[in-house]
């Protein structure tokens, strides 16, 4: 028995879950290995410690569910309900029958618009500089507000909204905003004038995914790495300058959205709204922008929750380029720090220059034109020192994090238990993230990252060339239970998988486990989805209160807007979809492509 | 540590259910005052915020009492309200990502309360796990749910579940360590 089984087995018996075979041989392996005992012993100290609760801390919340909420709501919701429940069913219906299904569809794809995707990645290392003013129209403010974005490759950007400001240059970065208040029913009142907020990071890690620079307002990568954009490709001209436009999702967009939110605090938006988009045609800038609300029978429901109400079809967030300038010279002085103090600073603990205790390892050979950029160490507290080296050209960027302390329990790099394993050659084996923009290697003593705005498979042979040789991952870690779809097929007769016209999204990570497969399959932006199947004949009971009965695959399924999950049973066994991002038309058009494996 | 079980949450009479889901005021209440504690406290763990958890706890009971009539009892009662209370939590914590991602990525200081300091460190080294690792150690250690009941609420297979308890029980070992006055493996 290793330490790692040992200390498995120790969890497990602290909730009652260890096989009693497995007991005795815990036992001799404690009874010699005093870091097993040691960790035992922390177990119990856990425990004790989790478990303590002060008496009387807990609120009573009885009283006021019962008489703020429920009696007030009884008489209308009693008069409301039937019809509720016939109107969601109806929109449902009238939705599925008219649905477009974007970047999910079977519809032959407009050739220009199914080029955008490489264009947008092929665009990168020719920006160089940016420089254009846009109005921002809301429609939940009174009028627009007008903004400027500076970007100076390959980490200086400035992104002026209104009064609102993000600043961004190399390590660190400041963002002055109006500061937000979330008042509570009957407790918090805002005060009449926001406040000011100014934040700063130092330390940034180059190209840091956390402390980010949103480098789609640039350039869209992220949006548009996956996608096979769809329909309504067409052309006009600009702020003067030629623009080629798609058909996508607030979801698709949700990297472009949610980096003009750092500076302009904006208005949340449905991930199924559908979004027009306008590129700049020889640089791939974006140039126009606009939301609007979708008829999803959810949504209402939803933006009910945000705390905003929409008319379907109405524009609700406009973003349009007035001017603008690429790879003319920038003023300097625009990425100067803002005035004043910060309200909070925080050191994100990068080292430009400081050795790392492993060397941090350097592709053989770069993608051309690319040179090195920033490179140094990070620490965390109670984490192990990284070492990072990062190359770019213009706006596309390759970053290579290593580490040899690594104590394990899921890959190094944050990849998340989703990944596909993928056979890189000499170099063995990788774990590529779903949507393929990062890859990580668990070799012999040193664990490594490589992440960037390439293409996937551009990426895979940067990793494939650092001189790493990956190996499986231990059967503890999070990624043990990856699989292949053959395997997977193996292990639960009857498998569905997607069918082959599932445009615009990666491989898929499969993952087994008991008599549960999962295939999660990512998509450009923050689209994606997850395809869970089960072995057995019955789905659990609603949990949400929201859910919509619905036909899938010619059985009865039922919906839930809330956790976005399609389920019905098909051939004895459970299967559901599920994504915050896709809407309901979009899911059961996935659904309707299943096929077996 | 000796193999124990130890299910720390009550299931209600069905009848007091079943009365609930008949619009009974009287026995909902009933089944608020049962369950308001647990939920508080799971969604404290949960959001890091136990004035965020209050307005959570007031939406999962609303949510209880719009879906009783439709509660099967093919599940436990208990994993059921568990369930909903993780779901209205994850829906809060997505309200909160856009305005807190920056200061989150950083590590800002959890939201404890008025506590002793041994306790806040626990509570802050908790906070610092992933969301899937501390949802799951939550559910087995403060209410001592067995897996195949975690695997009901967090929606995730079994074996699943069993990784996310060791791998979060391993990260906390750094603080078991402290605790102890010596350092503990790596971490």
């Amino acid at each position: 028995m290793t330490c790692d089984d040992a200390r498995l087995a120790v969890s497990l018996r602290a909730d009652g879950e260890l096989d009693p075979a497995g007991v005795d041989a815990l036992d001799d392996h404690l009874g010699g290995c005093p870091d097993c005992r040691r960790f035992e012993a922390g177990v119990g100290r856990v425990r004790a410690a989790l478990r303590f609760e002060p008496i009387g801390e807990a609120p009573d919340v009885a009283s006021t569910v019962i008489w703020r909420h429920i009696r007030r709501d009884i008489d209308v919701s009693a008069a409301k309900s039937s019809w509720g429940v016939a109107a969601a069913v109806a929109l449902v219906a009238g939705l599925v029958a008219g649905a477009t299904f974007v970047g999910v569809g079977r519809e032959p794809q407009a050739p220009a618009a199914a080029d955008i995707p490489a264009l947008v990645v092929a665009a990168q290392p020719g920006v160089e500089t940016v420089d254009a003013r846009f109005t921002l129209r809301e429609s939940t403010r009174p009028g627009p507000r007008d903004g400027r974005l500076v970007y100076a490759a390959p980490e200086a950007l400035a992104l002026t909204v209104g009064d609102d400001r993000l600043v961004a240059d190399g390590d660190r970065s400041w963002q002055d905003a109006a500061r937000p208040c979330s008042p509570a029913p009957g407790r918090v009142r805002c005060p009449a004038e926001e406040r000011r907020w100014v934040r700063s990071v130092t330390g940034r890690e180059p190209f840091s995914g956390t402390a980010a620079v949103p480098l789609d307002l640039v350039v869209p990568v992220d949006s548009f790495s996956l996608a096979a954009a769809t329909g309504g490709a067409a052309s006009r001209t600009i702020a003067g300058r030629p623009a080629v436009g798609a058909e996508v999702t607030a979801a698709q967009m949700a990297p472009f959205l949610e980096g003009l939110a750092e500076a302009a605090g904006l208005r949340p938006v449905h991930p199924a709204d559908p979004a027009e988009v306008w590129l700049d045609a020889d640089h791939l800038v974006p140039l126009a922008v606009t939301v609007r609300a979708g008829g999803d029978a959810g949504r209402a429901a939803w933006a009910a929750a945000a705390g905003v109400s929409d008319t379907p079809g109405a524009v609700i967030v406009e973003f349009a380029v007035t001017s603008a300038q690429v790879n003319e010279p920038v003023d300097p002085a625009v990425f100067a720090r803002p005035g004043g103090p910060a309200d909070a600073a925080t050191d994100a603990g990068f080292r430009p220059g400081s050795a790392a205790p492993a060397p941090t390892p350097s592709p053989g050979a770069l993608p051309a034109g690319f040179r090195p950029h920033r490179a140094g160490a990070v620490a965390t507290p109670g984490g192990p020192e990284v070492g990072v080296r990062s190359w770019t050209d213009g706006r596309a960027w390759l970053t290579v994090r290593a580490t040899a302390g690594w104590s394990g329990g899921r890959l190094f790099g944050d990849l998340g238990p989703d990944v596909v394993p993928v056979d890189l050659g000499n170099a063995g084996v990788g774990y590529a993230r779903a949507d393929g923009r990062a890859v990580a290697l668990h070799g012999d003593g040193l664990d490594v990252v490589v992440a960037g705005s390439l293409a996937p498979t551009d990426l895979r042979a940067v990793a494939a060339g650092l001189g790493v040789v990956g190996r499986g991952v231990p059967a503890t870690w999070a990624e043990a239970a990856t699989a292949t779809i053959t395997e997977a097929a193996r292990a639960l007769p009857g498998l569905l998988v997607p069918g082959e016209d599932l445009a615009g999204f990666g491989a898929a990570a499969v993952r087994i486990d008991g008599d549960t497969v999962s295939q999660v399959y990512a998509g450009p932006g923050e689209r994606g989805f997850a395809l869970v199947q089960r072995s057995v004949g019955h789905v659990p009971p609603p949990a949400d209160g929201d859910e919509v009965g619905v036909a899938v695959r010619g059985a009865p399924g039922r919906y839930s807007y809330q956790r976005g999950q399609l389920d019905w049973v098909e051939g004895g066994a459970a299967r559901s979809l599920r994504s915050p991002t896709l809407g309901l038309p979009e899911l059961l058009a996935v659904a309707e492509g299943l096929e077996p494996a | 540590m000796t193999q124990e079980r130890e299910p720390r949450v009550e299931e209600l009479d069905p009848a007091l259910i079943r009365a609930a889901a008949a619009g009974d005021l009287a026995a909902f209440e009933r089944v608020v005052r049962a369950y308001q504690q647990h939920v508080w406290r799971f969604l404290r763990r949960l959001l890091g915020d136990p004035a965020a958890a209050e307005d959570v706890a007031q939406e999962t009971f609303l949510r209880v009492y719009r879906g009783l009539p439709r509660f099967a009892h093919q599940a436990k009662f208990s994993t059921w309200v568990f369930q909903i209370a993780r779901n209205a939590g994850l829906d809060e914590l997505r309200r909160r990502r856009r305005r807190d991602r920056l200061a989150a990525a950083v590590r800002a200081p959890a939201a404890v309360g008025p506590v002793g300091e041994a306790r806040a460190e626990i509570e802050a080294a908790l906070a610092d796990l992933p969301l899937d690792l501390r949802e799951a150690l939550v559910l087995v250690e403060v209410f001592g749910l067995p897996y195949a009941d975690v695997s009901e609420v967090v929606g995730a297979p079994l074996g699943t579940v069993k990784s996310r308890v060791f791998r979060a029980r391993e990260r906390l070992q750094a603080w078991a360590g402290a605790e102890d006055g010596e350092a503990v493996g790596d971490v």
